[in-house]
């Protein structure tokens, strides 16, 4: 019974799970946590899709009869179990070194040109807006401000940006990126992109990539907000904000009207993210592995 | 000098310019005391990265920009954006995910009919982005 656990477990994971997640409003209250739980549930999902695949096979042939369960069917069905979940397994790991190498590869050549355009007289008198991050100012008419992460970062902010914000409020923006940098979300970022490049379909991760790509603002809000001031990061959200952007609009007013952190409600979902992961292993995986090794005399 | 700082130098001469320029033209023009050799490897370092074009000129080399700074910014606002390319790479954090479609309507159109300065027809190189591919995956090495 263990395999069918796992793969409804992997199902519901990959499916209800993430859309009520996706549809709830305290992940706002709580980013960080609700980011944990985001992983929580996409390691889980993985694990019990892997585990599912493991153990399918060997309950199968344990279900037939003694006779059948050892010799050439067993080693069979171990075979069978160990490529499905060897398959998953390669899979995510391809998709992530892949896309590892061209995140970087793009990131190096955005920094490349980031440099060859900066408006040095600007970015001069704004100055550095951290310890290891370099500014630099494009020209342009959209006000606009990223970060480029790596190992040499840059944070970029146009000249229009410059000029629509008041000098708290580009303190705000800076702090913003440079708390992308320093916890370095983007790595945060690229797994999910990998979960969802890997299993389109199966695990329906587009969701969870974009919902923890908001959370993964509203965290980096938080920190500007710490470091400047509430009304300087709405101000200048209120100057990026664009009509039909709900990402925006729903980080404005969370900013205008939430104040920071909610411990309570932060302890029960790190509590929950763990719950994710150790209770179907407990639960299902203990008991099959109890059945299933002396079964095959390996106990 | 830091090689950086030469790099964008170098980038602004060859944007001022009306036209193509050789190495001695690009030197002088820097105004700055550099040995001609060290310009000469900047272009060449420059040409490397697909931001300078090189052309013959007789027995000269002559450079030029690939692309008109407009274009090459905006291409690089679209990069940021995301809206090359799909999902192939992980975004860069960006502050703000997508800007409006009128907005990003502008950055294309800057793509495309960026004032000439340069002599450049061509698309510029940038956004160098992997090729976007639908999510089948075919070139994933594993199945």
């Amino acid at each position: 019974m263990a395999s069918v656990w796992l793969a409804v477990l992997a199902l519901v994971l990959a499916g209800p799970v993430p859309s009520a997640l996706a549809r709830a409003r305290w992940p706002a209250r709580v980013p960080r946590a609700a980011i944990v739980l985001w992983q929580a549930v996409a390691l889980a999902a993985v694990l019990a899709a892997v585990g599912s695949a493991l153990a399918a096979p060997e309950e199968l042939l344990r279900a037939l009869g003694p006779e059948q369960r050892t010799g050439t069917p067993l080693l069979i069905a171990v075979a069978v179990a160990a490529t499905i979940a060897g398959l998953i397994v390669l899979r995510l790991a391809a998709v992530l070194v892949l896309l590892g190498v061209r995140t970087r590869r793009r990131r190096a050549r955005h920094r490349d040109m980031v440099d060859l355009l900066d408006r040095a007289e600007r970015s001069a008198t704004v100055g550095s807006p951290g310890a290891r991050a370099v500014l630099r100012v494009l020209d342009g008419a959209v006000p606009f401000a990223y970060c480029v992460p790596g190992r040499a970062p840059r944070v970029v902010v146009t000249e229009a940006a410059l000029d629509t914000l008041a000098p708290e409020e580009l303190r705000a923006v800076l702090a913003h990126e440079q708390a992308h940098l320093d916890a370095r979300h983007d790595l945060v970022r690229e797994s999910f992109v990998a979960l969802h490049q890997a299993f389109p379909v199966l695990v329906r991760s587009r969701q969870a990539r974009d919902a923890v790509g908001l959370l993964l603002e509203m965290l980096a809000d938080d920190a500007a907000r710490t470091r400047s001031s509430d009304t300087a990061m709405a101000g200048a959200l209120e100057a990026f904000v664009v009509t039909g952007d709900t990402e925006i609009a729903a980080r404005l007013e969370r900013v205008r009207t939430l104040r920071c952190g909610d411990r309570r409600l932060a302890t029960g979902i790190y509590l929950a993210a763990a719950a994710v992961v150790v209770v179907p292993t407990v639960a299902v995986v203990i008991p099959w592995l109890s059945a299933a090794l002396p079964a095959a005399g390996l106990q | 000098m830091a090689l950086g700082e030469l790099e964008r130098a170098v980038m602004g001469q060859l944007w001022a310019a009306p036209g193509p320029l050789t190495v001695r033209e690009v030197h002088d023009r820097l105004e700055r005391e550099l040995a001609y050799t060290t310009v000469m490897t900047v272009l060449g370092r420059l040409a490397k990265k697909g931001v300078v074009r090189q052309e013959r000129d007789g027995k000269a080399y002559r450079y030029a920009a690939a692309s008109t700074r407009e274009q090459l910014t905006a291409s690089l606002m679209l990069d940021a954006l995301g809206d090359v390319g799909d999902d192939r790479t992980a975004a860069l954090v960006a502050f703000v995910d997508r800007v409006g479609p009128e907005e990003a309507a502008t950055l294309r159109a800057a793509l495309q009919t960026g004032p000439s300065t340069a002599p450049a027809t061509e698309m510029p190189e940038m956004p160098q982005v992997p090729q976007p591919r639908v999510d089948g995956d075919e070139r994933a090495p594993d199945s």
